[in-house]
């Protein structure tokens, strides 16, 4: 037997190994298709969702809002930051973000914390799919109103009256918010911000979350 | 069945099979080829956004790293960059375009740029490609190839914008991308496989195991009579009678059929 042939199939074995090793010892194949293929980097296709900032009651498949939200709506608006570690878009809404509550943490960092904003208080909850638990993650599809499955993604919660009913209301936008500059960002974030919160004060004594 | 008829059937399953998206099937696997995961109907992820992932501003994630080099160097090994003129949906498309770049090639002025010395050294730029836009860019500016990649114009972009009509714009990459993109169409009905020759990162991670690879062309140079058939009819533009395992050739075999004395053949070594 020639002596490349020995050696090619012996790389053949180390490779297919360690591949299989790889597929067993690690997450790499759900990362992978959690992470690239199941959802988008809206930098990547080159496009921005047309932000309809429309509120609604209905999440997706009309599942039940998520414990965390349901109870943090006892205190005031829930902000959701969805984001990922490589998306350009991610970069240029995460200083905004910051900025806009005045609050500090890492792009990689599991945070959530209660400001101040406007005299309201906001749970805001920043959520990296790339290091996140399942339920956080969840929620993500359950608020991808349009159907874009992109980051970055921001949802704004808060009360609206159903029907006789007080419910979480929320509204959910997408990239960079089609909008030109960071400025006009800020102040579309703000706006929306403001309207929930007006909401929010209309609707918080008919709420009751569970 | 003609060989080359059997393999144009193998491509096109192949591009079927790279989209099973399409019907549910979303893997968690890097395609050992050029093919985007934003396509709609992709079935796997592109290994070159992987490795973008795995340095993207110095956070290496070396799962990210050996995971779609595993898989293409388990393809490479087995059959060297015959992936490229058997697998790779680019590939089928430029197979579509080589027809117009063939009559191109037959005009004066690109037969006095193909005797340019220089050629052989743009081949080089694949490599750049590869280390520049996909680990370095990406290691130290968070910029990706991703965020311009053609093929992801082409297969991810539109489709996108054809499926969902009015429900998205273009956003700031667009222009660059879309200027990228209409160079790379004018390219491949240019140059045949223009892409694959010059700039393709994923050619540029496949074409070295050409020269380890089991599966190979070998030609008979003490009998070949250098009627240089074979040569004009390479897609990859390679001096075939010269070549000994060259990280260009992607195996397609049209030397193989074309030689008349059958002076060219497959070999597993």
């Amino acid at each position: 037997m020639k002596k490349s042939f020995v050696l090619q199939i012996a790389a053949l074995l180390i490779v297919s190994g360690l591949f299989v090793g790889m597929l067993f010892a690690t997450n790499v194949y759900e990362d992978t298709q959690s992470r690239i293929v199941e959802v988008l980097c809206l930098s990547c296709i080159k496009l921005e969702p047309k932000t309809i900032k429309e509120f609604t009651f209905n999440t997706v498949d009309n599942a039940p809002h998520p414990y965390f939200v349901t109870e943090n709506l006892t205190k005031g608006p829930v902000f959701l930051d969805y984001s990922e570690d490589v998306c350009a878009g991610c970069e240029i809404m995460f200083p905004i973000i910051k900025q806009l509550f005045n609050i500090e943490f890492g792009k990689q960092d599991m945070f959530s914390e209660t400001v101040t904003f406007d005299h309201a208080n906001i749970t805001f909850i920043y959520v990296n799919l790339d290091h996140t638990i399942d339920a956080l993650e969840n929620s993500f599809f359950l608020y991808d109103k349009d159907g874009i499955d992109g980051l970055p993604m921001f949802t704004i919660v808060t009360l609206g009256y159903d029907h006789g009913i007080v419910r979480p209301y929320y509204t959910t936008l997408y990239g960079t918010l089609n909008v030109p500059t960071d400025a006009n960002r800020a102040s579309l974030l703000r706006e929306i911000l403001l309207e929930s919160i007006e909401m929010y004060h209309q609707n918080k004594a008919g709420y009751h979350p569970h | 069945m003609k060989f080359q008829l059997k393999r144009l059937y193998f491509q096109i399953i192949l591009f079927f099979t790279a989209n099973l998206g399409a019907v549910g099937l979303k893997t968690g696997f890097c395609y050992p080829f050029l093919y985007c995961q934003a396509c709609p109907s992709a079935t796997s992820a592109c290994p070159l956004r992987a490795l973008e992932n795995s340095v993207y501003k110095q956070s290496f994630e070396w799962r990210f790293l050996v995971y779609p080099l595993l898989i293409i160097g388990f393809f490479g090994i087995t059959t060297g960059r015959a992936i490229c003129g058997w697998a790779c949906p680019i590939g089928l498309l430029q197979r579509g375009t080589g027809r117009v770049a063939r009559k191109v090639k037959k005009h004066p002025i690109a037969q006095k740029l193909g005797k340019y010395r220089a050629e052989k050294y743009l081949r080089y730029t694949k490599y750049m490609m590869l280390i520049v836009f996909v680990f370095l860019t990406s290691l130290l500016i968070g910029f990706i190839f991703t965020d311009i990649c053609p093929v992801g114009m082409l297969v991810g972009t539109f489709p996108i914008l054809i499926l969902n009509p009015g429900k998205f714009v273009p956003n700031y990459f667009f222009p660059v991308a879309l200027v990228i993109f209409i160079l790379f169409m004018a390219l491949i009905f240019i140059i045949e496989r223009g892409w694959c020759r010059y700039f393709c990162p994923v050619g540029a991670l496949l074409g070295p195991f050409n020269k380890v690879s089991m599966l190979n062309i070998q030609v008979n140079t003490k009998e070949c009579t250098h009627c240089n058939i074979c040569s004009n009819i390479c897609p990859m533009g390679i001096d075939v009678p010269n070549m000994h395992r060259d990280p260009e050739c992607i195996l397609c075999g049209k030397c193989v059929t074309e030689c008349p004395k059958k002076y060219i053949t497959f070999e597993r070594t």
